[in-house]
């Protein structure tokens, strides 16, 4: 039973650590938390599905092209809404992004209705391996998200991109005086953003079913693991979604499963309450 | 039609209410608050369960909701004294509000669950024709909206309302000039939560039946529209914004009429999305909103001319 709830949690984990990634990368490179995230996660996942179901596209291939529309729609987005503000601080950029979530998640709504969807797959019968029940979704799940964080592990430590990306989060105005061009460097985080929150929209749709609300109900579990592992940390990021998925999953063994959201908020309380900076966050030096 | 602009009134001045006590959390005091749609349901709750359960007055029920989402604020400003950036206290409040959303969806026993509350009485219900009630229903509302208005145009006015500005612009520099900037955070959070159980109050008693689907978050993006379009920390703006948002999400329902072949369901997204678009383009090209937060006014400099002398001051 607790291992079953393990490996549950474990593919939550491995589904949250995406969207946790890109919010986190964000929030290093632009310094403002992104709150249309689960809107995003959204309507990627209705992108895969229009290529998928309507075209009739392989779902490996729609997730592909959807992933890199997500990215160029972001880029778009950026520039038109996001960048004119970009002085203004934060609590600007954040009332923006929830403005623009909501206008995302109806965009959804408006176009696919509030009926439950589900991508063109073969439905697949799950198996035992000894005593854990899974199925073949679940791994895929880990997989691509144990893919892609490999991938972005790589990017960010070993690629010139991802140097300049750190260096950008790290220390704005040094990065600037060294010749690093910002904007070339923010456009590539929103391209990544759009890959990762359109691999979450696919796992997710996958996982349960399309809906509207699909991405924003995972939203306080997604900042959840984000500030676990320290806003700004990628390793941290990931390493915080497995704890978010697992303890949540577990919760369920003694709390209400109604409560299952509940328990990422204690972990930001928590969190914040005893080590502002996060796990693998370095503390912040303030003014 | 007059008693439809009754009604609208009505709800126009405990909207207008929620969105003054948004502005002075996040107005004047500078702390912003993405838990709103959650303390709202707590005040309506709190308010129609003490009237309904405990059978209380319902004056004694609202002062009841307004303490517990005022405690309930100061609390959750007290414990997050270590997250004065703006970004993590943002995030904190969206997770207490999800947090109070669990909490009345899944305690039936208490709540109702999905069901909802009903019943709920209304002030001065028994003693007022039916036919009457919406003058009486839209006086009474003014008048707390007035009483409202100016308690906060009182303490905008206060010192407390200059250490609040004080903290919102640079909270160390309030500190450093001795002002205790943990404890006034905790009162503004806690005024602030008051009011919002406040409004919560009167949207129980017009609504007469609360259930979880009529606190979603798009409240927050409509409050923070009407506080961002009356302009930050201006409180007479505030409730005009108020009034411009409700009058926009009303005349949006016409929409159909425009646009033929929309079923209900796409009919409300796309009014989600005009009203997000709104909010947008508000921040875009009038970030600073259309009216200005109240500044003292000292007398103008004497100018003084090039022999060193007073001149008249015209």
């Amino acid at each position: 039973m607790i291992t079953q709830t393990l490996f549950n949690g474990l593919v939550t984990g491995a589904i949250i650590s995406l969207p946790a990634l890109a919010i986190t990368l964000l929030f290093g490179v632009l310094k403002f938390p992104n709150f249309a995230v689960g809107s995003i996660v959204t309507v990627a996942a209705y992108a895969v599905f229009a290529l998928n179901v309507q075209l009739g596209w392989p779902l490996l291939v729609a997730a592909v092209v959807a992933a890199a529309l997500c990215g160029a729609f972001l880029i778009l987005v950026d520039s038109v809404i996001f960048r004119p503000m970009r002085d203004s601080g934060s609590i600007t950029l954040m009332v923006a992004s929830l403005g623009l979530g909501l206008i995302l998640e109806n965009l959804a709504r408006f176009f696919y209705g509030n009926a439950a969807r589900s991508f063109d797959l073969e439905l697949s019968m799950p198996f035992r391996v000894g005593a854990l029940r899974m199925n073949s979704e679940q791994l895929v799940a880990i997989g691509m998200s144990a893919l892609l964080m490999l991938a972005m592990y790589l990017l960010l430590m070993r690629m010139p991109m991802g140097r300049k990306m750190r260096a950008i989060a790290d220390n704005p105005s040094l990065a600037l005086v060294r010749g690093i061009d910002r904007a070339q460097v923010i456009r590539w985080t929103w391209m990544i953003n759009g890959t990762l929150l359109a691999g979450a929209g696919v796992l997710i749709g996958m996982d349960r079913a399309l809906e509207p609300l699909m991405g924003t109900n995972y939203l306080i579990a997604i900042f959840a693991a984000a500030i676990l592992g320290g806003l700004g940390s990628p390793l941290g990021a990931f390493v915080g979604a497995l704890i978010v998925g697992t303890s949540s999953e577990l919760s369920t063994l003694v709390l209400p499963p109604g409560y299952r959201t509940g328990v990422p908020l204690c972990f930001i309380a928590a969190i914040l309450i005893w080590r502002p900076q996060g796990l693998f966050g370095r503390p912040l030096i303030r003014r | 039609m007059i008693s439809y602009l009754l009604l609208m009134g009505t709800i126009a001045c405990f909207s207008a209410i929620l969105a003054l006590a948004l502005n002075f959390q996040w107005g004047l005091g500078g702390m912003v608050n993405f838990g709103l749609a959650g303390f709202y349901s707590l005040g309506a709750y709190s308010a129609a369960l003490l009237a309904v359960k405990a059978g209380a007055n319902v004056f004694v029920a609202t002062a009841g909701a307004m303490l517990v989402v005022g405690a309930i604020c100061g609390i959750v400003a007290l414990v997050t004294l270590r997250v004065a950036e703006e970004d993590y206290f943002a995030i904190v409040t969206l997770g207490v509000g999800e947090m109070l959303r669990l909490v009345v969806l899944n305690e039936d026993w208490l709540t109702g669950g999905a069901l909802g509350v009903t019943g709920i009485p209304r002030p001065f219900g028994p003693s007022v024709a039916s036919a009457s009630y919406p003058i009486v229903q839209f006086g009474v509302a003014a008048l707390v909206l007035l009483a409202t208005f100016l308690f906060l145009n009182v303490i905008a006015r206060s010192p407390f309302g200059r250490v609040m500005r004080a903290i919102r612009e640079d909270e160390i520099v309030a500190a450093t000039l001795g002002k205790n900037v943990l404890w006034a955070r905790v009162r503004i959070f806690a005024i602030g939560g008051a009011l919002i159980g406040l409004a919560g109050g009167m949207h129980a008693y017009y609504y007469q039946y609360i259930d979880p689907t009529q606190f979603t978050n798009i409240l927050i993006a409509y409050a923070f529209m009407a506080v961002i379009a009356g302009g930050r920390g201006a409180h007479a703006g505030t409730v005009w914004g108020a009034v411009f948002v409700i009058v926009l999400l009303e005349g949006s329902r016409f929409l159909k009429d425009f646009i033929p072949g929309v079923n209900a369901d796409q009919l409300a997204a796309l009014r989600i999305i005009l009203i997000g678009i709104g909010l947008l383009l508000l921040l875009l090209f009038r970030p600073q909103g259309f009216l200005r937060e109240y500044r003292l006014r000292t007398r103008p400099e004497p100018k003084v001319n090039a022999a060193g002398m007073v001149t008249a001051d015209r």
